[in-house]
């Protein structure tokens, strides 16, 4: 249920080590013990430049994909998780928990409580999913509003007091590390009978609980009769109870606006005390009929001081709010492309701000852009290999913009370019916000 | 040595933390544990350099005190700084619980005998349970934060030391009812409930009043060590954890319980469970997993006591929360969870693999739980992954691979479809018109037309072969699954040569189910191809790999076409290691031809030697035989280099071992013919030898150095023919050859002897002149006889003659130099001696016992061996 260890590693190719460790901790005690449990198949967690090395092989993060190495590439080396075997002077270190995110490598190691030989399956150690949570804790401390990289040192820094806090012996403690920041803060409050652990102190004054919902549509729309298009809302319910009271209760009810469609999918807040069945059963893999459970969603629960993602839900609404069309031709280092956006007469034609970002992968510096938009501006970041097409808080009365432009790329500079392994030559995306 | 300064620490510090090993190696290393004790007492260095100083020794305390004495001496010193600290807020006393504690656990110094022990355990207890320690240990302001973290140094000694807390079982109990933070008691109680419970199991004893002992068991008294040392058995390698093994293992069944004891135990874990909503989602985890294990096989306590907390997990989106219940659920099966609630699960579980709301390494984790879920009624052998029997094919809907996923998920996904067809194997034909099986085919057609596109990365054609791999090897049975692989793979091949390593490599990982065709169907597309085009290496190299004794011609010929482009050094090892995998395979005829046309067109001289060593290989040896001697050693571990283990491969049977001479030699008669003198060596053979070569040094380099002579194979018994050797005299002079010989024996060793000398007698170099027209001999002669003076010299000698008299002595010998002959008068002989001296003989009318012969040479050094030569005669016969 522990971990042996852990490690943040910045991802940075074209350097020559690939990375640089950024923070590391190791907890010696359930060392001791992973030594008595594996037994004979023990293996020591090795030094961070060693592992380092070791991981960004593994993970094929090191730059050199120019030749078949059967370590990487053999087809029987299968990973199916992010659950690594990391060699390491001759012998084997497993499990690794590894994984990137935003050039940022997360990994631990969690204690496995027998003999690793055979390797017993992944579901029976509990210090997998512990060791996950630990790390996406992490992730999280170091990506809330953090937009510079002296903001990401600042927080670096302040990891290793954190973790003394949350994960003092490599068991954790509470996976919101915030909440171990602000009662580092505020030593001095006291607790009160019953106090959870996961409330770091009370809330006084006047009572007020703010609700906010963002959705997201991922949409796949082939322009093609024989293929339907698909697309999903995915949603999440976020929450701040400023509520007086050591354990307020609280009951968030959600309402479907008329016509709307039922919310599937639901995961919730592990604040949240107690579920409807029909809101643990509803879920997108049934067909859609009209027996659909379509609310009222009752949400009773003891909230947190901090905001909070209440819940998660996925939805299927009848027709994508903005239809795309999006064509890209290529001609020799030129792209010609042609984008048509149309926006569905259903959809409130008024926002805060809307764009649509267009990247290109696996190409140079953009050099040069010739464009003609019916509406809006373009915006180039050229370093980015990105257009951003601003199209501003209204669409035009016709509902329907368009774009066409041709743009040149440089030489491609391996280094610093967008990669993405599935939008080679003319298979490209575009992305609309709002 | 006066404490180091701040600047000093830092730069050691981060010396130490970039590699511990080097540092500890170096010369401060010996000093670096003692220093950090005795500087954490310093005045002059500030409170966050001694945490970072602390903070050192709670993850390297082994690097620093190395044995347990060490670490004894340095939990005491940190003890002793501890108690000295001025009551006054300070930034240590936290870091000091946790170093002390660390040091002793870590150090392996946490013992009865041990003295820092005896302090720290009534100092955390008594911090623990809000004893007042008196305000000159610390302030009102810290004890809260130094309560908190004695119950996790309790905790932290209680997992490496099971049983430590078993004494306080009651007291924890009763501090669980009372006010303060719930969850360093709960967690503390459950672990120390768990280990009990496991101890007294295997103790064969009960609780023994553990759970209901007041507090005042723990107070003022020593420390009760009595169940720790019982509890030493317990941190041993575990039988498999996860509940699901056997049931014995844990043992708990054979705890006995008082009904009494039964009551205050389910009590007990009530009180946990009924506290758990104020745990962290992590620590109630936790919790959930530690009274799992608890419980698990315990005759008298019925999970349903679990019950009331599951609904309220299961719909969190918490990966520890729902991996806890999973362990639940494997701990009790059917007692806890019914099929209903197994469906329910496994929906849920489904949902959450997929969400989109979660990130790709919790779908990834989900999806491994769904393969290995724990069902009530498993119906395949435990331990492989399949997909739970209520997983039907609408659930998994959702979980198809589609070609935009990341590498991990599809190939999770891949295996999950892959098992799906499986199942569907039985449903086959019944009309559906989107099977698995159709979606896996247009999914790895996907993936293949990925991997063929140019210049693309690694990583996509290494995903298109782990997912071939994935599908050959669970669906090794359903050839209707296999054949269409094979042929796509084929045209994988086609549009991609560069991938051969790839290919090379999936061949020597799949069943024979793939493996055969996929064979035949690479070795085709490569004997189709023209053989000089860019991919040729690829080719050469898919070739050696695939080829075998079928379809050989074709093979052949596509080699014989490649030869004449492979024109460096690498392409003609590539082409010479299908030769290799064509030699093991047992092919014949034509490949000897082609070797040998590689022996002598190939340019660069490595190429030519291996292919004339496996023509001889090839000639030479048996089938079996070729197979020991171009495979690879058992005896050596196998490197991946082919040129390495091709070595390797011949070490044992190109090891020259020295033997006794396996044949004789002797020079036989010869024939004065041709423009050199050539022996005509006799061979008497005593064991049969192969491949032997005869080697020839001249002693005193009377002659140019001598070629060896080849001969393929000798048998006892068999006719020999003679063998030649030229000799190419610098002198004409008779010589001493020494010869050794070279040889395979029958067992496939090389074998190496030195032969008797041979000897070159005078004679042997005696060459005629060429044959002057019909009636001009004797002006021949004459002009001969005149052109040797005055360089030369002339002589008379006495030759004597045996009974047979001249004529038999001039025929025996010297018939082919006579150039006039008028028997029995006078024979006039020129013999040209090589390198380019003469000698010249008129013997005239024979007398009773001899013959005058009168002699003339060009050459001095010649008169001595004439004359022993013409004496000689009548002795020779």
């Amino acid at each position: 249920m522990a971990q042996r260890a852990v490690w943040l590693i910045s991802h940075e190719s074209g350097t020559p080590l690939g990375g640089i460790v950024k923070f590391s901790r190791r907890y010696p005690t359930v060392e001791k013990r992973a030594k008595v449990f594996n037994g004979a198949s023990y293996v020591p967690v090795p030094e961070d430049g060693p592992f380092l090395k070791a991981l960004l092989f593994e993970l094929r993060l090191l730059d050199d994909e120019k030749d078949f190495l059967e370590s990487r590439d053999s087809c029987s080396h299968i990973n199916k998780t992010s659950i690594y075997g990391v060699p390491v002077g001759g012998e084997e270190l497993w499990p690794v928990v590894a994984f990137l995110k935003n050039g940022m490598i997360y990994a631990c190691v969690p204690l496995v409580e027998q003999t690793l030989s055979p390797r017993p399956p992944l579901i029976s150690i509990s210090g997998i999913s512990q060791g996950f949570e630990l790390l996406f804790g992490v992730q999280d401390f170091l990506s809330s509003g953090q937009k510079t990289d002296s903001e990401l040192n600042t927080k670096l820094s302040q990891l290793s007091d954190l973790l003394l806090q949350t994960c003092p012996f490599g068991t954790l403690l509470d996976a919101n590390l915030q909440n171990s920041l602000d009662s580092i803060n505020s030593a001095s409050v006291t607790h009160l009978q019953k106090q959870p652990a996961w409330k770091t102190g009370t809330y006084k004054g006047k009572p007020q609980v703010s609700i906010s919902i963002t959705e997201k549509v991922n949409s796949m729309q082939y322009d093609k009769q024989e293929i339907a298009d698909t697309w999903q809302v995915v949603g999440v319910v976020t929450c701040k109870c400023d509520l007086e009271g050591s354990m307020p209760n609280v009951t968030i009810s959600l309402s479907l606006p008329t016509n709307g469609s039922p919310l599937q999918d639901i995961l919730v807040h592990p604040c949240v005390t107690s579920l409807d069945s029909a809101i643990l059963t509803s879920s997108s893999i049934d067909a859609m009929d009209d027996s659909a459970f379509s609310g009222p969603y009752k949400f009773p629960l003891t909230p947190p001081l901090e905001s909070f993602n209440l819940c998660y839900y996925t939805s299927q609404v009848p027709v994508p709010p903005i239809l795309g069309f999006y064509q890209v031709k290529e001609e020799e280092v030129q792209l010609k492309i042609t984008v048509n956006l149309k926006l569905h007469e259903s959809v409130k034609n008024s926002f805060e701000f809307c764009e649509a970002h267009i990247p290109f992968y696996n190409r140079g510096p953009i050099t040069h852009v010739e464009y003609k938009a019916s509406f809006g501006q373009l915006e180039v970041f050229r370093e980015k290999s990105l257009l951003v097409w601003i199209i501003g808080q209204k669409f035009p009365k016709s509902m329907e913009i368009s774009l066409s432009g041709t743009i040149t790329f440089g030489a491609k500079n391996h280094e610093k370019q967008p990669f993405d392994q599935i939008c080679i030559g003319g298979t490209a995306y575009l992305k609309t916000g709002s | 040595m006066g404490p180091l300064g701040r600047e000093t620490w830092a730069q050691r510090l981060g010396t130490f933390r970039a590699s511990p090993s080097a540092f500890m190696a170096g010369p401060e290393g010996e000093d670096l544990g003692r220093d950090l004790l005795s500087d954490l007492r310093s005045e002059k260095l500030s409170e966050p350099m001694k945490v970072a100083l602390l903070a050192l020794s709670l993850e390297y305390p082994d690097q620093l005190w190395p044995d347990a004495p060490a670490a004894e001496a340095a939990a005491t010193s940190l003890l002793d700084t501890l108690v000295l600290l001025p009551p006054r807020p300070s930034a240590l006393r936290r870091p000091l619980l946790l170093a002390a504690t660390t040091a002793l656990a870590a150090g392996g110094a946490l013992n009865p005998a041990s003295g820092a022990s005896g302090r720290l355990l009534p100092l955390l207890l008594g911090l623990a349970s809000g004893r007042d320690l008196g305000r000159s240990f610390c302030p009102a302001s810290e004890q809260r934060p130094l309560q908190a973290t004695a119950w996790e140094c309790l905790r932290e000694l209680e997992s490496c030391r099971p049983g430590l807390l078993g004494g306080c079982l009651g007291l924890l109990r009763a501090l669980l009812g009372r006010e303060g933070p719930a969850q360093p008691l709960s967690l503390l109680l459950a672990l120390a409930l768990r280990n009990a419970l496991v101890i007294q199991a295997r103790a064969g004893a009960g609780l023994q009043g553990l759970l209901t002992a007041g507090e005042s068991s723990m107070e003022g008294g020593p420390w009760n060590w009595m169940l720790a040392e019982e509890g030493e058995v317990h941190l041993q390698p575990q039988a498999p954890s996860w509940p699901a093994a056997e049931e014995d293992e844990c043992g708990l069944a054979a705890l006995e319980l008082s009904p009494e004891e039964a009551r205050e135990l389910r009590a007990t874990v009530a009180q946990l469970l009924d506290a758990s909503y104020l745990l962290t989602p992590v620590a109630q985890a936790q919790l959930l997993w530690l009274l799992g294990w608890a419980l698990r096989g315990l005759r008298g306590q019925p999970p349903v006591l679990f019950k009331p907390q599951l609904v309220r997990l299961l719909g969190t989106a918490q990966l520890t929360l729902l991996h806890a219940m999973l362990a639940l659920k494997a701990a009790f099966g059917e007692a806890l969870f019914t099929a209903q609630d197994e469906a329910l699960l496994l929906r849920r579980l489904t949902l959450a693999a997929q969400h989109p709301a979660l990130p790709l390494p919790t779908h990834l984790f989900y999806l491994h739980c769904l393969l290995n879920f724990p069902e009530n009624w498993p119906l395949g052998p435990t331990g492989e992954e399949a997909a739970p029997l209520l997983l039907g094919s609408q659930l998994c809907r959702g979980l198809l691979p589609s070609l935009l996923h990341e590498p991990m998920a599809l190939l999770a996904r891949l295996h999950l479809l892959c098992l799906l067809c499986v199942e569907d194997e039985e449903k086959e034909g019944k009309g559906q018109d989107r099977s698995p099986r159709h979606y896996l085919e247009e999914l790895l057609a996907g993936l293949r037309q990925r991997a063929a596109l140019d210049g693309g990365p690694r990583a996509l054609a290494t995903l298109c072969f782990q997912a071939s791999y994935l599908v050959a090897h669970c669906l090794a049975g359903q050839p209707v699954v296999l054949i269409p692989l094979t042929q796509g793979l084929a045209q994988l091949y086609r549009a991609r040569p560069a991938l051969a390593p790839h290919f090379v490599d999936l061949l020597d990982h799949v069943g024979p189910e793939l493996q055969e065709p996929l064979r035949v169907a690479l070795r085709q597309e490569v004997a189709s191809r023209p053989g000089r085009e860019e991919a040729l290496r690829w080719h050469l190299q898919m070739l050696a790999s695939v080829a075998d004794g079928d379809a050989q011609s074709a093979t052949l010929s596509f080699l014989r076409a490649a030869a004449a482009h492979c024109t460096d050094w690498g392409l003609q090892q590539a082409l010479l290691r299908v030769c290799r995998a064509l030699l093991r395979a047992g092919v014949g005829g034509g490949l000897a031809d082609l070797l040998q046309e590689l022996a002598r067109q190939l340019e660069d001289p490595d190429g030519q030697d291996h292919a004339r060593l496996y023509y001889i290989l090839l000639a030479h040896l048996a089938g079996p035989k070729l197979g020991v001697a171009l495979g690879p050693s058992l005896a050596a571990p196998a490197l991946a280099s082919s040129l390495v283990a091709e070595n390797q491969g011949f070490a044992a049977a190109l090891m020259v071992q020295e033997a006794p001479a396996p044949i004789r030699l002797s020079v036989g008669p010869r024939r004065a013919e041709g423009a050199v003198p050539v022996l005509r060596l006799q061979v008497e053979v005593l064991e049969p030898v192969y491949s032997l070569e005869l080697r020839f040094r001249v002693e005193g380099q009377l002659y140019a150095p001598l070629g060896a002579v080849h001969v393929p194979c000798l048998c006892p018994g068999r006719p020999t023919r003679p063998l030649l050797l030229p000799l190419q005299p610098r002198r004409p002079a008779p010589a001493r050859l020494a010869v050794r010989a070279l040889y395979s024996t029958p067992s496939g060793l090389t074998c190496h002897a030195h032969l008797p000398p041979l000897l070159v007698a005078f004679a042997d170099l005696f060459l005629p002149f060429p044959q002057p027209p019909e009636g001009a001999q004797l002006d021949f002669f004459e002009e001969l006889w005149d052109s040797c003076l005055p360089k030369g010299t002339e002589s008379r000698l006495w030759c004597p003659l045996g009974p047979e008299g001249l004529e038999a002595l001039v025929s025996r010998h010297l018939e082919p130099f006579v150039v006039v002959a008028q028997p029995p008068v006078s024979y006039l002989v020129a013999i040209r001696l090589p390198p380019d001296s003469r000698l010249l003989l008129r013997l005239e009318a024979a007398q009773a016992d001899g013959v005058p012969v009168a002699l003339r040479t060009d050459d001095w050094a010649v008169l001595p061996l004439a004359g022993d030569y013409l004496r000689g005669l009548s002795a020779a016969g």
